[in-house]
Formats: structure tokens, sequence, C-alpha cells
């Protein structure tokens, strides 16, 4: 057991459910970025299982068999199909929940941007971990598809790269928009092969990589920043 | 009501689910939905939404199956699991409080659980309900309502007419004790 006494007793409610709804979803959050969190509330799950097996069934008042065949992605189910769809799963519960801070807070930064560029095909999204801690803003304009990026409090990463991603249903895999700097304004026009409704939709993810970014073309780890894009201007 | 069938024959279907065998996912679906059911209804009483954490629980089975390990329990409790999650995320996303207050005449005819009197139990059950059994009345019992009922601290605060902190010090120092029991 790696956690301290409180993530533990976190862990426990969170499995038996009694934590309220922030809680509950603070750790959700958590849970995908510390795996030993995830262990432990996963072995309190187990512990817990077992009283199932002595709830009495209920008839449910419809067969939903035919409507859930209808919800079930069949087909190829090779391991590495699944693997993948697995990681993008992980992403995406990620990128959800920090999409909403990320659009209150994008508001804030979103006044000085506006007078600028006030047209409504310019785009923020705050990358960050949670509310406390943007990393960067990125700019996007969906109709040039321009990519600014600007450094707001990304810690240093002493030989490390970070990396942003492009991540949408639409794309399968995360794609690489190129390395990102800390102290000064990185360009891109790695935006330029994308649609712009996959632009305006996508979720935007920061990853630490090797030096140089990430050797293979995948994200080496999960994500570490994540935003959606929220427009700027009324 | 299909019986769930045999422990072993649930492990085969799991088998062939994880390997996306519809024929299969059907067959599980059929032996087990009353099962999982039960669990969402008692939490969730409402039909509409029970309905649908039945149909989200089934997807994530058809999805995760490949990660289910018999060696950690049995096929049931694991989807039970699954199922429970979707409807306690459901109960503290939407439930006005003042559902939680529903006379209990009002809610769906639920039988109240009662697991220290439930006849068939797999080893697993029998020594988690060991443990229990050590609890004191208090601790068991809102550790019991909130597995089965989905019940709130503040919903149980109000059950057992005590502070909230005092509610979530009974369930901390209750599952802390289960762990110590379950571990020894």
């Amino acid at each position: 057991m790696t956690v301290s006494p409180e993530d533990d007793a976190a862990a426990a409610e969170f499995a038996l459910g009694t934590l309220d709804s922030s809680e509950r979803a603070a750790l959700a959050a958590r849970r995908l970025r510390e795996p030993e969190l995830d262990q432990a509330i996963r072995g309190w799950e187990e512990r817990l299982a077992p009283l199932a097996e002595a709830t009495p069934p209920i008839d449910p008042p419809q067969d939903y068999l035919a409507a859930i065949e209808a919800r079930l992605k069949t087909g190829d189910a090779s391991a590495a199909v699944v693997m993948l769809e697995r990681r993008l799963a992980r992403w995406r519960a990620a990128a959800i929940g920090a999409a909403s801070l990320a659009a209150m807070l994008a508001v804030g930064f979103v006044i000085s941007e506006t007078r600028r560029a006030a047209a409504p095909t310019e785009f923020v999204a705050v990358l960050q971990k949670n509310a406390e801690t943007p990393a960067f803003v990125a700019s996007i304009n969906v109709e040039t598809r321009e990519l600014t990026v600007r450094p707001l409090a990304a810690p240093p990463q002493p030989g490390k790269s970070y990396e942003l991603w492009i991540i949408d249903d639409k794309l399968g895999a995360p794609r690489s928009l190129g390395l990102i700097g800390t102290s000064g304004v990185t360009r891109s026009p790695r935006l330029d092969p994308y649609d712009r409704a996959v632009v305006e939709a996508a979720t935007y993810a920061v990853t630490v990589e090797p030096p140089g970014g990430s050797p293979n073309g995948a994200p080496s780890g999960p994500p570490v920043f994540v935003g959606k894009l929220v427009p700027v201007g009324p | 009501m299909q019986a769930a069938g045999t422990e072993g024959d649930l492990v085969d279907l799991m088998r062939r689910v994880a390997a996306h065998d519809t024929k299969a996912f059907a067959e599980l679906y059929r032996r087990t939905q009353s099962k999982l059911y039960g669990v969402v209804a008692r939490i969730l009483r409402r039909g509409d939404q029970s309905g649908e954490a039945l149909q989200e629980a089934y997807v994530r089975i058809w999805e995760k199956a490949a990660e289910f390990d018999p060696a950690k329990g049995s096929p049931l409790a694991w989807m039970a699991t699954i199922a429970r999650n979707r409807a306690i995320d459901e109960v503290r996303r939407s439930r006005p409080v003042s559902l939680e207050e529903l006379p209990e005449a009002l809610e769906p005819a639920a039988e109240e659980v009662d697991p220290l009197g439930a006849r068939d139990r797999s080893e697993r059950l029998a020594a988690l309900l060991d443990c229990l059994r050590g609890l004191g009345d208090d601790r068991r019992e809102v550790v019991l309502l909130a597995y089965y009922r989905g019940l709130s601290r503040e919903a149980l605060a109000r059950r057992f007419d005590k502070p909230v902190p005092t509610i979530k010090t009974w369930l901390r120092r209750g599952l802390m004790q289960l762990r110590d029991c379950l571990d020894s």
C-alpha cells in the first residue's frame, strides 16, 4: 500500500459510493494519472464486490438486449485495437474533466485576446492539469489553421520535451502537433491537414516526451495537460 | 427471473465475451440482467435511470471483459461493480436531495437486502459477512445502506440522526476495520 491514509480512506469511500459528486469527480480524474490510487480503488471494489451476490434480483421492466447490442462496437477485436481504444478512452475521460474547467478559465484569458482577434474563427484552449495549474494556452484560428501556444505556468522539464497532440474520434490515434516550449511562443502549421470541424471539436493534450519528441509518433504516457477549444469573442 | 447459472458457466461466457462473441454476450445478458437490475434499481429507484444505467453497464462489460480476472472474484461480482459504479455516478450527479427523502412507500417494491441472512454464499461473501458482523451495528448499517441503496453521507446522516462528519467517521473507520479483518 503506497497511498496515504487519507487517499486510502477516500478510495474506500469511492468504492462504497459515499463521496459527494465533486469529491468523486476529483478522485476519478486523479486515478487516471495515479496508478497507485487507481489500484487502491480497485482493491476496495474487490473487497466489497461479494456483497452484490446477496442482492435479490429484480426483473428489468423491458428487454434491453437489442438496445445494448446496437451500442456495442463489434468487429475487429485484435489486442492492438483494444489497447488503443482503452488508451483513447482514458485520454477522453481526462479531457472531459478538464474541459469544463478550461472553458471557465479561458474566459478570463480571452478578454485581452479579444480586442486583437475578435473574429469567430479564433479559439483558445487552456491546457491544464486542474483549475489551479493552467500550463499553456493554445490559440487556434480554425479557418487558417494557425496554431500558437503560449506557456503560462508550465514547469520546465529538464532533459524532456513537451509535445502537443490533437485527439478526436475521427482521427483514431492521437496525432502529434509538434513540440512546445516553456519559455517562448510556439507557432505551428501542423493543423493544416485537419478539417475545421475536427480542429474545433478535438481535445488538445500535452505529454512529456524524450528530448526531441515521441520516438514512435505515439504518446509515451498519459497526458499531463489537456483542454478543449472555446471561441474567442461574443 | 432467469437463473444466473453456475460461476464456471459465467467465467466461460466472460472469456467468449472478451473475444467479442455476440452470442455469448446475449447469453450473459439473459443470465445476469435481473441480478444487475436489482443492483442499479435499488440505488436509482427511477425506472428510466435504472434502465439507462443497466444498458451503459452492459456496454462497459462488453468493452472491458478482457480485464476480468477470475482470480480476483466472481464474474457476477465484477459485473455488479461496473453496474453499481454507473448507478452511483448517476445518483450523485442527478439526484435532488428531496428525492432521497422520499417516503419508503413511494419506492418501487424492492426487497430490503439482508446479506447476513443470505443462504447461498461464496467463500468471499462468507468471509466479508463474518467481518461485517464484527463491526458495531451502526457502522455495519451505514456500510450496507451505502452499498445496497447508494445512500449519500447526508442521507445517512438524516436516517441515523447524526451530523455528517460523524457518518463520515463511521464509514471510514468501518471500512478500515473491515479491511484489517479481511487481511487477517
